[in-house]
């Protein structure tokens, strides 16, 4: 790792005026650092923000919940209210790398955290993320690479398996900067490789994120996620889903897969197809089909849609029964 | 098998004892063989206080509190610190070097390649297999002019810090002209292929055949000749420990002594000598603790022939280099790497009358220490526990752009295993046999045992493990319930593996390096023991084992004894630590030292007492004292006495320690029976363990709870290769699986709950009677595991799935069969 200057920012004021795109946000670390130890980024500067006021509390908030960025992944995953009320995110958040991980890495850290696409992080290859001309991705080894919207400039898959959950729950993300606060909707917040490929977020580099803002869930929710358990564990494909339920009957779905684009990917189309059905395996099955269409596999990935329809399917019936298929 | 201690054992206290006066040796012989006779520990031990129970590790404390120093704890003053540029490429030519930026850069203190080395550090060494025209290619310690793998070593910069090291490597300019690249080591051997050498012939390093039995016979009288082509994966041995080395070399002393994490420090001390062209005698190499070896350091590493020469060009200050994890996959021996054709002749009621294999080993780029002998251990343990008559291997050792293969847990036994264990599955399906019965219908039942490999089987009761196995298991019950869960529609199946393996490395006379062990006893004035063993644990407990093994013979506590590892500055001589050799081989070497001492501390307790003949030949020792008749001394008074020099026995000499080297007279064949039941999610692929359950026999227990550790942890590295692990490289030879998120070592939470028992059959190969256990877990789950995923699959008629069984790779195989007429 190249040498830098670490500076601690006591505030969210402090933090973004030292911030620009040689001096990074230091959450957790546990993306970060290693990003830096691979040689892929050589910040300058790295500004530590867990010090700021007010960044690692978990407040009520119009009836959901306010999360700081700080807030750790095992603290989310403790909290009894994620726990009882937003099970589609205590789901997701589960499984993600290992307890001493979790202890580390932060909730903004998690939406903002980099891809591991290992074309990515390692020098040796082209990377158009990483300012090279080419995508080793496309040609090579992509059986972990994104099944939708793959005609971009790069075929990463966003690494945030928070993100799909906060997608079905309607959040928001709260943005500070030089100008002052703003909120995003959580699906504005992500972007696409072909809108700017160096990022994966709106933000500028002296923007900052503060909070996360769950508005009050209504209806049932679930993730499920196939993880093939090796290494240290990504999913390979993940899907949560939030219903309205009337009875047996989904008055509204929200469906949204994780692991398969460069962003968490909303299923729209899945989502008008259960919508007003009774849940059951057919039901749950059919939409799972619709989940699946318009996937656009690479060379090695087309595994990945079968993830998709069998994912989408386990959680639509885990949310509608409340129990893990 | 009891005239191991034959011509090429030395012993001090031995030779002195030759010298005494008849009648001494006479009544000495009566209260106790002369020790250059066998005797068993347990003889000598009725009633052992440490040995086979379940004492916790000594050096956990260390361990696991942080406090053990490896070889990145240690700071030495005014020390330099290395790093390495190594290949990008598979395959290049190196056109310039352009190094002048780097020299310039701000602390640095040079930049090396190889012409500034060669002179001082010869090529990279192996250890002779005794194969005839063995291929042996160039080998420096820094590119000569080509690359030949991704990662190889092609300069140095040694600076004031790491960091200005490693940002002065990113400023030397290397010009490559790419060559083709051979990764595929079946395409490596067309005649077109492009060579990883230029100048060898081809990319063939060494053909090798063992075979023994009437193939031709065993092949006219089969009901059915099965065809059926295996492969074991390459495999990267992930020590969490990665390599690292300090090197400093005193000028007016003449001394290079080279700090490095290895399992084989004396080895490595000769060969270092040979490559420096320093005598041994300057030359000390120390293993601080190591933290986990399994084999990939079990070898003579270019960086630490590397930093010993950068030590000498910058001396006296110190040179350091510690491996990423990310050198560690793409630079640190891989293993396996072997394909099989196998022809199996078989009868219907299951008899296996003979199997022919024809394997070819992918070797990578270079030969490494033992990467030639490895893939001969598949053919040699082809047999497995098993008696058909004929076999034969004939074996390819191939050259590829890739990182050279070499030891890796289990060392071409996992690789025979997986071979034979699957073979009688395959049979089992073929005659749709109980692959149990078929097992039984072929075991081997007489030892020692003869293969028709050439080996002599010390001991076994394959039948009893497995029957104890099926037991703990509950297999009936679990074939019935099998049974319905198919009917539901469930992939659920269940494995078994009844392996054999070859340990405690062995008879010199089979090794490719002396085979032997030493141990020396040394009792200080005051009664503090050191214990100076030639092995070389990284992670086994044999600091434990063996103070359990001297605090039994000596009758004092364990606290009292300190064992000493890893100096050759310390250690007389040693040979190291793999191959499940360092109980059975060094663990005897410390045996037979420690039982010299103490009949020398018996003569000097009974001098000082004053003993009459016969009461001198009945000292015992009570309560941690020696008795002679009514009178006492303590431990620590017999030691002082020995010191102290006025009460020495006729024909002794002063002083109290005892060397021992121990030549055993045959390997070892430790067994077991492993079965594993699994599940397949039909949508997905995913294979879950339901159930694990071993009984594994490494011959009399010396000490459960590592045994345990030992097999557990063997389990887990079993596990990953049957479903995770694979050392991905892409067509150019690029490593793909270069990183611990890549490349999928098994975690905790993907362990199922291990069900462990043993059964003990005793080897007479050594005075312990024990075995062996390093690497059975490795060696029994493989086949147990995937046995048991095809097991599930076989409903779909599917017969065979190349490792890691990954779940896509098992979804295709249900979604071709579902799709088959
Ligand atoms: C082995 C392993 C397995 C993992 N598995 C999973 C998984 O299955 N699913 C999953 O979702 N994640 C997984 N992760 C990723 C892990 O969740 C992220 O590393 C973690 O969430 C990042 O949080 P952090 O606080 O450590 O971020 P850091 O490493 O500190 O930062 C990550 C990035 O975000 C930026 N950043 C951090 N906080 C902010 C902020 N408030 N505003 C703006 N920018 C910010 C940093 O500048 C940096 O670029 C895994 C990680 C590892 C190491």
């Amino acid at each position: 790792m190249k040498n830098f200057a670490y500076i601690n920012a006591a505030s969210e004021k402090a933090a973004i005026e030292s911030m620009s795109d040689k001096a990074l946000a230091l959450a957790g670390g546990t993306n970060l650092l290693n990003l830096l130890k691979e040689y892929v980024l050589a910040p300058e500067a790295l500004v530590n923000i867990k010090g700021i006021a007010g960044l690692n509390a978990i407040e009520s908030f119009e009836g959901g919940l306010k999360i700081g960025a700080n807030v750790t992944l095992s603290e989310l995953l403790d909290h009894a209210e994620v726990r009882g009320r937003y099970p589609a995110l205590h789901q997701a958040l589960y499984d993600i790398g290992t307890p001493q991980i979790r202890n580390m890495s932060t909730l903004g850290g998690n939406l903002c955290a980099r891809p591991h696409c290992w074309y990515y992080r390692y020098e040796y290859f082209d990377c158009k993320k990483r300012g090279g001309q080419g995508c080793a991705a496309i040609a090579g080894d992509n059986e972990f690479h994104a099944i939708f919207a793959t005609d971009g400039p790069c075929v990463m898959i966003h690494p945030s398996s928070a993100g799909p959950a906060l997608v079905v729950y309607g959040a928001k993300v709260k943005i500070a900067g030089p100008g002052g606060s703003r909120d995003a909707g959580i699906e504005e917040f992500f972007t696409l490789p072909a809108a700017a490929v160096a990022r994966e977020n709106v933000l500028k580099p002296n923007e900052l994120v503060t909070h996360v803002l769950l508005p009050p869930p209504n209806g049932k929710s679930a993730t499920y996620e196939v993880r093939h358990k090796e290494s240290h564990d990504w999913p390979l494909a993940m899907a949560s889903v939030a219903l309205t339920m009337a009875g047996e009957t989904a008055q509204e779905a929200r469906i949204c897969l994780g692991a398969v684009a460069p962003v968490p990917w909303r299923a729209a189309a899945a989502e008008a197809a259960l919508k007003g059905k009774v849940v059951n395996e057919t039901t749950a099955g059919e939409a799972a089909q619709k989940a699946a269409e318009g996937a656009k596999p690479l060379s090695g990935n087309k595994y990945k849609v079968q993830l998709v329809r069998t994912a989408v399917k386990r959680a639509i019936l885990a949310a509608a029964t409340g129990r893990r298929v | 098998m009891a005239k191991t201690a034959g011509k090429k054992s030395v012993t001090r206290t031995g030779k002195a004892s030759a010298k005494a006066p008849r009648r001494a040796r006479q009544s000495a012989a009566k209260a106790a063989p002369p020790a250059s006779q066998r005797v068993d520990f347990f003889k000598l031990v009725p009633k052992p206080r440490f040995v086979g129970k379940p004492v916790k590790r000594k050096e956990d404390v260390r361990l696991i509190t942080g406090a053990g120093h490896y070889v990145d704890d240690l700071r030495l003053a005014d020390m330099l610190h290395v790093e390495i540029l190594r290949s990008p490429h598979a395959h290049a030519r190196i056109v310039s070097m352009e190094v002048e930026e780097a020299r310039k850069a701000s602390g640095v203190v040079g930049v090396f390649a190889y012409k500034e080395i060669s002179s001082l550090c010869g090529d990279v060494p192996l250890a002779h297999p005794g194969i005839p025209d063995l291929k042996v290619p160039h080998h420096p310690v820094l590119a000569d002019g080509e690359v030949n793998f991704v990662g190889e070593p092609a300069a140095a910069v040694v600076a004031e810090s790491r960091y200005a090291a490693r940002d002065a490597v990113d400023l030397i300019r290397v010009e490559y002209e790419p060559l083709p690249a051979v990764v595929d080591p079946e395409k490596a051997l067309a005649p077109d292929a492009p060579k990883v050498h230029k100048e060898l012939a081809d990319n063939l390093s060494f053909s090798w055949e063992v075979k023994g039995g009437d193939l031709d016979e065993a092949f006219k009288k089969a009901d059915r000749i099965i065809q059926q082509r295996v492969r074991s994966q390459r495999l990267i041995p992930c020590a969490l420990e990665t390599r690292g080395v300090i090197a400093q070399y005193l000028t007016g002393e003449e001394q290079l002594t080279v700090w490095t994490s290895t399992q084989i420090p004396h080895i490595l001390r000769t060969q270092l000598s040979g490559m420096l062209k320093l005598p041994e005698s300057k030359v000390r190499v120390v293993a601080p603790e190591v933290g986990g070896g399994f084999g990939s350091k079990l070898n003579v590493y270019a960086e630490e022939g590397l930093l010993s020469a950068l030590a000498r060009l910058v001396a006296p200050r110190p040179v350091k280099w510690i491996e990423t994890r990310r050198e560690n996959m793409a630079a640190t021996t891989h293993g396996r790497d072997q394909i099989g054709e196998l022809s199996i002749a078989a009868c219907a009621d299951g008899t296996v009358l003979g199997v022919k294999h024809d394997c070819i080993a992918d070797i990578g780029a270079y030969h490494q220490l033992f990467t030639a002998i490895i893939p001969t251990l598949t053919g040699l343990m082809l047999a497995g526990s098993y008696r058909f008559p004929a076999a034969r291997t004939t074996l390819k050792g191939v050259f590829t752009n890739k990182m050279p293969t070499d030891a890796y847990r289990g060392a071409g036994r996992p690789e025979a295993t997986f071979i034979i264990e699957r073979i009688m599955d395959l049979v089992a399906a073929e005659f749709n046999l109980d692959p149990v019965e078929v097992r039984r219908k072929n075991f081997a039942r007489k030892f020692p045992f003869s293969t028709p490999t050439g080996l002599a089987y010390d001991t076994g009761d394959y039948e009893k493990a497995l029957n104890q196995a099926l037991k703990l298991a509950d297999y009936q019950g679990r074939r019935a319930r099998q049974a319905k869960a198919r009917d539901e529609g469930r992939l659920v199946g269940i494995g078994l593996s009844t392996y054999v393996e070859i340990c405690s490395m062995g008879p010199s006379k089979g090794m490719a390096a002396g085979g032997w062990e030493s141990a020396t006893v040394r009792v200080s004035p005051t009664g503090s023991v050191e214990v100076l063993t030639g092995t070389c644990a990284h992670g086994q407990g044999q600091e434990t084992v063996f103070a359990q093994i001297t605090a039994d013979v000596l009758g004092i506590e364990m606290d009292q004894v300190k064992v000493q590892r890893g100096d050759t500055g310390n250690v007389p001589w040693g040979v190291g630590t793999f191959g499940s050799r360092a109980t059975a081989v060094g663990g005897t070497a410390v045996f037979e030292a420690a039982r010299r001492v103490l009949e020398k501390m018996k003569k000097v307790a009974a001098a000082a007492l004053g003993a009459s003949a016969a009461q001198a030949a009945r000292v015992q020792i009570k309560n941690g004292k020696f008795w002679a008749g009514k009178k006492s001394l303590s431990f620590a008074e017999v030691a002082f006495q020995a010191h102290r020099g006025l009460v020495i026995p006729e024909g002794e000499t002063p002083g109290l320690e005892a060397t021992y080297f121990f030549e055993p007279g045959n390997f070892t064949f430790p067994f077991g029976a492993h079965i594993c039941q699994v599940e397949v999610d039909r949508d997905t692929g995913e294979v879950s363990i339901q159930g694990y359950w071993a009984v594994d026999d490494c011959g009399k227990p010396m000490n459960p709870l590592l045994i345990d550790g030992q097999v557990h942890g063997g389990i887990a590295q079993g596990l990953g290769q049957a479903l995770y692990e694979e050392a991905v490289y892409d067509e150019s030879g690029q490593l793909l699986t270069g990183t611990l998120m890549d490349y999928a070592v098994p975690k905790a939470t993907h362990m199922p709950w291990l069900h462990c028992e043993r059964t003990e059959t005793p080897t007479d190969v050594n005075p312990l009677g024990v075995k062996g256990v390093g690497e059975a877990g490795t060696i029994g789950s493989t086949p147990a595991i995937v046995n048991a995923v095809i097991d599930a699959l076989r409903p779909l008629g599917i017969k065979h799935l190349d490792m890691p069984l990954r779940p896509e790779k098992v979804w295709r195989a249900i979604k071709k069969a579902a799709a088959a007429p």
